[in-house]
């Protein structure tokens, strides 16, 4: 076990310098740098002063030298600063952005678990009912409206319009931290990123229960004289469940993407505005600095779960 | 398989969100705020906080940062700020400032030591300041005392103060001790800025807003409102939204949004002169644009006043050299009038189907905005009447820089034609970098490597001229040579737009280009 685990965190390791290295070479492919995202156009600056800028940067060194450069200093922690905003260390940076991220995903995929979820069991029981209609009809303009439909027009409504929530941002400017003040700025965009993954969820729910409601084992149930509401929650949904399950596992990456769309709508400061906008201006070590970390995590769950798996079934070959 | 999957996208939910902590230090509310999009729009430069290395977002740095010398809010004089008074020797090589008496917001004096500092630091390359080139002909500061600063030039240069105006004066006592070469990437800005305005530096929450607060000592008189917020956002649409949700009290818009407002007395709409000239841009590295009849041809061809009126709504003007401010533009310029026919025979008399014929020309911009993309889709049905057939290529602004400013062998093809946007005022001389084949890369900008003999005359003899009665006329001379070579095919200069809540009194803004800066006077800001 403890070679299995010792080859599995250096696989890991040369994994992350790989990707480093994809990443380094990728953004250098992509026309125009750091300093070219800092001019503005209509003020240009000479050459000269953009090749001393560059130069301050260490921009103007080969690439071998920048890679192993960044690579040395990253190895000891440092990740530099971030060109976009001078002085700012892009380690904090990127730490400070990850928790926001996954407020909102989760509190958006929650959401989405228990709408999704009430309305398909809805939707089953009332097979056919004017409830049912109307809830297919819903999940149906909810799979199909894009995101980015989706979150102006909830920013338009519940936001300007209705005024029921915060348009932008994670706190109220210049207000103490309250919960509910971060809940306020929360709901909206949670809510609208859980639109399209609860109809998905009502959908594949809907009709694994319908299926599950035919089974013998329900008419079992029934014939025993038990409560339908326990039979569907306790037989039938809990059966139903299980496909359910899949797709949620399975549209969680997806919900990534979606989170990074509502980042920028709603100036939520999470790891997807900060990458939009370092993509934007090229900012080298927070693009970096970013898929790093989301790399390693994701290399060490995998670990963590292979290793989980592999010490509570002994069926699983780890050598 | 799939309770695997799940396992992993938990914990690795719960890996990130262990790996961070949300802190927010409590502040006190009851007080007076203003909060806007002051960095939102072309003027702005959010996250930038070190204002020698800004190019752009002068609006919300002189809140807490000033210069020596200032643009009034009308754009058409320099004023004295931290100088309360400035005097030029005849030959212009000579500018003594008379410093105001005033505390940084430590509390320690202003003094000339810092005028000194400051424009020494920029001189140095090594500080990193986008201003080291344009403060070249500086050869020599001098604080003779605590109040006065001697700038002495190496030869005369007309837009010293222009350059001045943007030059935000440092704290020595603060930054003396980092060295020039760290200095721009010292936290000491984002942190712990101080300057001489009338709001002190409180906090930045990162990527979400800066805050400052009233300076008490502020020698114009203490700020009407406690604090000021500056909220950033990705894009005007949101700063609009924030606007009409009465979360913010101003915005920079875009033209389209701006008329939503009119009518709506909950706001004011303000309009101004965005001071950048819009033009076609022909690389003269390319034999397309030889002959100056095709450029003519362009002129002709393209129906600017039916674009202005019905794309921009009439809230432009029209561009027959590089500026239209009325003083700087002679008498009897050629007009270039839409005439399609006289387009036709121009591209005809120099061989166009010979030059090129119908083949398509990349026609490249980093505009991308809706208006833009409608501004040239028109031009290009405009030209494609008379026989020539552009595309137009919309790129983000640092593959549009990446590509008109490459280094070795460029590629010419990549942008035989741009459309692009060059300041123009409130100093005329912001074009000498893109026109003047002294400018040529890598000395200066320009961009479309025109070298133009008689036009490179006319822009040394303005910007060298010493007598100031001289000055407009020879300005004049640029524009009209401009007019007859056509280095450009100029278009207009567009208006700009800020929106602000009615409850805002004594709020001044303009879309000065970069911000400004111009004397806004926050400290008499006010809200009801």
């Amino acid at each position: 076990m403890l070679n299995y685990i010792a080859r599995r965190i250096g696989i890991g390791l040369l994994m992350l310098i790989a990707l480093s290295v994809l990443v380094f070479v990728l953004l250098r492919l992509a026309p125009g740098d750091a300093i070219d995202a800092y001019i503005n156009p209509a003020a240009p600056l000479s050459m000269d002063e953009l090749a001393a800028l560059r130069a301050r940067l260490g921009l103007d060194q080969p690439l071998p030298v920048q890679y192993f450069g960044w690579l040395r200093a990253a190895i000891s922690g440092d990740f530099g600063f971030s060109i976009q905003r001078a002085g700012v260390p892009v380690l904090p940076l990127v730490l400070e952005r990850i928790g926001p991220t996954v407020l909102l995903m989760g509190t958006g995929m929650l959401l989405a678990i228990v709408l999704g979820i009430a309305a398909g069991i809805i939707s089953a029981v009332r097979r056919n009912s004017v409830t049912d209609v109307a809830l297919s009809v819903t999940s149906s303009i909810g799979i199909s409206s894009p995101a980015f439909l989706t979150a102006l027009l909830g920013l338009y409504f519940f936001s300007v319009q209705l005024r029921w929530a915060p348009s932008g941002g994670m706190l109220t400017p210049g207000a103490p931290f309250s919960v509910p003040d971060l809940l306020s700025h929360l709901i909206l965009p949670a809510f609208l990123l859980s639109i399209g993954h609860a109809a998905l969820i009502m959908r594949y729910m809907r009709s694994s229960l319908l299926e599950v409601l035919n089974q013998d084992y329900v008419r079992t149930a029934r014939a025993k004289g038990v409560r339908e509401f326990w039979v569907i929650i306790k037989h039938a949904t809990r059966n139903a469940l299980l496909p359910v399950v899949t797709l949620i596992g399975s549209t969680i990456g997806i919900a990534v993407g979606g989170a990074i769309f509502l980042e920028s709508v709603f100036n939520w400061p999470g790891m997807g505005l900060l990458l939009v906008n370092a993509v934007n201006t090229r900012d080298y070590p927070v693009i970096m600095c970013a898929t790093l970390i989301v790399g390693a995590c994701v290399i060490a769950v995998n670990l963590l779960t292979d290793i989980t798996y592999a010490a509570v079934d002994p069926r699983i070959q780890v050598a | 398989m799939h309770i695997r999957t799940i396992t992993r996208a938990l914990a690795i939910g719960g890996l990130l969100l262990g790996a961070t902590a949300l802190t927010t230090p409590a502040f006190a509310q009851d007080v007076k705020t203003i909060t806007g999009g002051f960095d939102v729009g072309p003027g702005g430069f959010p996250k930038n906080f070190n204002p020698l290395a800004a190019t752009g977002g002068f609006t919300w740095l002189n809140t807490y940062f000033e210069p020596l010398v200032i643009y009034n809010a009308g754009l058409n004089a320099i004023e004295g700020d931290l100088a309360t008074d400035y005097t030029v020797s005849d030959d212009m090589l000579t500018y003594t400032f008379t410093l105001a008496e005033e505390t940084w917001h430590d509390g320690e004096a202003f003094t000339s030591a810092d005028v000194k500092f400051t424009l020494d630091l920029i001189r140095n390359a090594a500080s990193g300041s986008v201003f080291t080139g344009r403060l070249g002909k500086i050869a020599n500061v001098e604080a003779p005392d605590d109040r006065t600063v001697v700038v002495t030039l190496s030869e005369a240069d007309g837009g010293l103060l222009s350059v001045l105006a943007q030059v935000m004066i440092l704290p020595e006592h603060a930054l003396a001790s980092i060295a020039p070469e760290s200095i721009a990437t010292s936290t000491w800005w984002s942190t712990t800025p101080i300057g001489t305005g009338p709001f002190k530096f409180t906090r930045y929450v990162t990527d979400q807003y800066v805050e400052l607060a009233a300076d008490e000592d502020y020698r114009r008189g203490t700020p009407k409102v406690d604090r000021l917020i500056n909220r950033y956002f990705e894009n005007p649409a949101a700063a609009v939204a924030a606007l009409r949700a009465g979360e913010i009290q101003f915005t920079y818009v875009e033209p389209e949004d701006a008329a939503t407002f009119a009518g709506n007395e909950a706001f004011r709409v303000i309009e101004g002169d965005s001071y950048v000239v819009n033009y076609i841009g022909f690389n003269q590295k390319v034999d397309l644009w030889k002959d100056v009849r095709v450029r003519q041809a362009f002129m002709y061809a393209i129906d600017r006043a039916a674009i202005i009126e019905s794309l921009y709504g009439g809230a432009a003007k029209l561009a027959n050299c590089g500026y239209v401010a009325p003083h700087l533009v002679p008498e009897g310029l050629n007009d270039y009038a839409y005439d399609p026919e006289r387009a036709k025979a121009l591209l005809d008399e120099a061989g166009w189907a010979d030059i090129n014929g119908d083949k398509p020309i990349t026609w490249l911009t980093y505009y991308g905005s809706p208006q833009a993309a409608n501004v040239m889709a028109a031009v290009q049905a405009m030209l494609a009447q008379v026989g020539v057939n552009v595309v137009p290529r919309v790129v983000d602004v640092p593959t549009y820089n990446g590509t008109v400013y490459q280094e070795n062998n460029p590629d010419w093809n990549e942008f035989p034609l741009i459309y692009a946007g060059l300041q123009n005022g409130p100093n005329p001389a912001g074009i000498n970098v893109g026109l003047n084949k002294s400018q040529l890369p890598p000395v200066g900008a320009n961009i479309m490597r025109i070298e133009f003999d008689d036009l490179s005359a006319a822009f040394d003899a303005a910007i060298g001229e010493t007598d100031a009665s001289q000055v407009d006329a020879r300005w004049q001379d640029v524009c009209k040579v401009m007019n007859e070579e056509l280095p450009w095919a100029t278009m207009w200069v567009a208006n700009r737009y800020g929106v602000a809540s009615a409850n805002l009194v004594d709020f001044v803004w303009t879309p000065a280009p970069a911000g400004g800066p111009f004397a806004a006077h926050p400290e008499l800001w006010d809200i009801k």
